[in-house]
């Protein structure tokens, strides 16, 4: 019973830490609401390793991730004939909006990664990355999965990667090995 | 300038609504990087909002909080 409560307050604590990084992200994107690909880049850095290492399963380095975000928006700007540079094509650049007062709302994507996680909190024993990495590898459409599309990773691979070590490090504790 | 022989076929939805996606994010950082370029060069925001076609109300609202003095990469 302890145990489970120690687990539920971990979670709480990932959760807060998981959209507050991916809200950074978003700002980083000048976009005021995290989405999909915000929650994917913010669970990477999660500090258990677990999406690294689904990354790293399929043979993609998770930390080209946030390059392919930009990457898949240069795409997109080619395919209708805009060749614009990196300043306004980029994925994520150094010039980020600053976070609004209020409650915190996600973009619609990032809502049904939130939504999912909230489905499946009774699994997260405890909340990894690779629970977000999951989700968001089985989303067909949008920004996320023509990211991992540029990565050249199939996403049901990636998908059943981090179900593998959502799933081995429930027997763990603390940080998976890289 | 945007060739109309190029777009994606709407036989194309997967690559059209990239394309939109990708267009209304790079018009989004257009639109911050040239008011505050104005802002920089003395415009108010009732000009500012009469060369984007909105009210003043809407542009403020939407962009003020870009700051003349930030200086982007």
């Amino acid at each position: 019973m302890l145990s489970g409560i120690k687990t539920r307050l971990s979670n709480v604590r990932t959760i807060k830490t998981l959209c507050e990084s991916a809200e950074n992200y978003a700002l980083q994107d000048q976009q005021r609401q995290a989405g999909a690909e915000h929650f994917l880049l913010a669970a990477i850095d999660l500090p258990d390793n677990t999406a690294r290492l689904a990354f790293r399963e399929v043979g993609a380095d998770a930390a080209g991730s946030r390059d392919a975000v930009g990457a898949q928006y240069r795409e997109a700007l080619r395919s209708v004939g805009v060749n614009a540079g990196e300043h306004i094509s980029g994925g994520l650049i150094p010039e980020p909006l600053q976070a609004a007062a209020g409650l915190y709302e996600a973009a619609p994507s990032g809502a049904e990664v939130m939504k999912e996680l909230a489905a499946n909190r009774n699994d997260h024993r405890p909340l990894l990355g690779a629970h977000v990495v999951a989700i968001v590898a089985a989303m067909e459409q949008g920004v996320a999965a023509r990211a991992l599309r540029c990565m050249g990773v199939d996403p049901a691979g990636l998908k059943a990667a981090a179900n593998k070590f959502s799933r081995t490090s429930n027997r763990h504790t603390g940080p998976m090995g890289a | 300038m945007i060739d109309v022989r190029q777009l994606p076929t709407p036989d194309e939805p997967e690559e059209a609504l990239a394309a939109v996606v990708a267009l209304r994010r790079a018009a989004d950082l257009l639109e911050r990087r040239a008011v505050r370029a104005a802002l920089k060069q003395g415009w108010s925001w009732a000009k500012i909002a009469q060369a984007l076609g909105i009210s003043k109300q809407a542009a403020h609202k939407r962009l003020s909080d870009i700051n003349a003095q930030d200086n982007p990469p």
